[in-house]
């Protein structure tokens, strides 16, 4: 059921994201072709559709965000969600597939933005200068770490995606504190946004604390181990660990209310 | 016969204001229900506990033995008194939809009636008018083929000459082992079909009876006792 649900967000979404991707890439091309000339009849154009890149570049991030929240309100919590969650499907299942498809288009996004920067700056040559540039940083890295950077990378994007997802998760799990009020949904929707910030800034300010004791009772993780790789790795685990709680909490707030809570208007 | 709806002491506040208050039911599977009652009398409110759509302040909901949940999603099928259809999809996509989502929903039952009632299926959700996604609805939920129907107010929103048509459909798409259950203020329209009716009002069950009890023992049409059990 989840990879159905799967398959309609991003069905639902695609027809909205890749009509601006594609646009956002033609433009980028155009400006290069028009800048290409090096020409004064051709300045003027260049500079609009350089304009208009940049004002789609905005849009596409705006966008990015806004069909995050609209997709999760609009889809379970208004008419819409009469026809969710009349599905054979558990609450939980509706989250994730929303949640894995807003995290791939942040990405996707992102991608687009950065391979529509890579075609205005494109010289002949350049891509071989980059590429070389790559092939450098990657021999350096390995050189330092050994084969343990590719762990290492796989490690630092791990930990990116949980940030994000924690992003997401945040702004769901006000969204449906939001829906708990019988009134002002949406207020009480940013209000539970701020609170929900609050209470993480205080959770990460705690977590520095204990670090800090721990360090003065001298208990570090460099007296467990003095194998540079474990250490790295325990490290990283528990960096994990400590940002996965937050967005665990966040996510069950979100599942319980929309499990046990739900009271569609 | 085996109950297939059963609730008890169900309850269901909004803030101050009790929409239901304590209603007991027990519906037997195989016949046509009017759920009847006035506007705001709480019959929408029973159907979307039954769906799971709201929580119950208190009291519990059985349909087919088991507390709303996937398995009862299973095999109930709902016509929410409003539009729950996107806005992005062609009629063929929502059917395709359904036929993902619901192992009983018979695409061609559904391609069957759109030809009927000249919809085509490419035809886009968005551009529809009110009343012909109301009776895209009904398609949907009558091209399944559950065990239980909960229809929130099926005709009130189309013509009658499309009523006629709508019920119809229900009668003939349903089989003898499931149970319908529909509510309505139109109760004249739809008095024909129904076998057992229930009343509302301000949440509160007042009268459950067999429509031949009530046309036999008490001589009545439903639509004479609704109106004077609900006389204002």
């Amino acid at each position: 059921m989840l990879i159905k649900l799967l398959k309609y967000e991003v069905k639902a979404t695609g027809r909205l994201f890749l009509p601006i991707f594609l646009s956002l890439l033609v433009l980028a091309a155009i400006n290069k072709i028009l800048s290409a000339f090096n020409h004064p009849t051709w300045t003027t154009p260049a500079v609009i559709t350089m304009i208009i890149y940049s004002i789609i570049m905005a849009g596409m991030f705006v966008m990015t965000f806004t069909v995050m929240i609209q997709r999760f309100h609009k889809n379970l919590l208004t008419d819409e969600g009469y026809l969710m969650y009349t599905l054979p499907v558990k609450s939980w299942q509706h989250i994730i597939s929303k949640l894995l498809v807003s995290l791939m288009w942040i990405i996707a996004s992102a991608l687009t933005a950065m391979l529509s920067t890579e075609i205005i700056a494109y010289k002949p040559g350049t891509l071989g200068k980059i590429l070389q540039a790559l092939a450098t940083i990657h021999n350096q890295i390995i050189g330092n770490f050994g084969l343990s950077a590719y762990l290492l990378l796989l490690e630092m994007i791990l930990g990116g995606l949980i940030t994000l997802a924690s992003g997401i998760l945040i702004v769901y799990a006000s969204i449906a504190i939001g829906h708990l009020f019988t009134r002002h949904k949406i207020l009480s929707s940013f209000g539970a946004f701020i609170g929900l910030t609050t209470l993480s800034q205080i959770y990460l300010v705690l977590v520095f604390q204990i670090t800090r004791i721990a360090h003065f009772a001298n208990f570090s993780l460099y007296n467990i181990t003095s194998n540079e790789f474990v250490r790295s790795e325990l490290i990283f685990a528990s960096g994990f660990i400590l940002i996965a709680i937050p967005c665990a909490a966040y996510f069950a707030v979100t599942n319980y209310i929309l499990s046990r809570r739900l009271n569609l208007e | 016969m085996s109950t297939i709806f059963e609730c008890s002491g169900l309850t269901k506040k909004f803030g101050s204001k009790t929409a239901l208050s304590g209603v007991d039911l027990k519906i037997e599977r195989g016949q046509i229900v009017g759920l009847l009652g006035p506007n705001g009398s709480g019959k929408s409110t029973l159907i979307k506990l039954a769906n799971e759509l709201l929580t119950p302040t208190s009291g519990k909901i059985l349909i087919g033995g088991q507390q709303p949940g996937i398995e009862t999603k299973k095999i109930v099928s709902y016509l929410p008194e409003r539009t729950y259809l996107n806005d992005w999809m062609r009629v063929q996509q929502i059917i395709e939809f359904f036929s993902d989502f619901y192992d009983n929903f018979k695409p061609e039952k559904a391609y069957d009636m759109l030809k009927r009632l000249n919809i085509s299926p490419n035809d886009r959700l968005k551009t529809m008018s009110k009343g012909t996604k109301e009776k895209v609805q009904l398609i949907l939920v009558m091209s399944r083929e559950a065990e239980l129907y909960f229809l929130d107010e099926p005709i009130g929103g189309v013509d009658p000459a499309a009523r006629d048509y709508i019920l119809e459909t229900i009668l003939s798409n349903y089989n003898e082992n499931a149970t319908v259950i529909i509510s309505s203020h139109l109760i004249s329209d739809i008095e024909k079909i129904l076998d057992y009716v229930i009343f509302l009002n301000q949440g509160k069950v007042v009268l459950t009876s067999t429509v031949d009890d009530i046309r036999d023992a008490k001589g009545k049409s439903v639509d004479l006792l609704f109106r004077e059990v609900f006389k204002c």
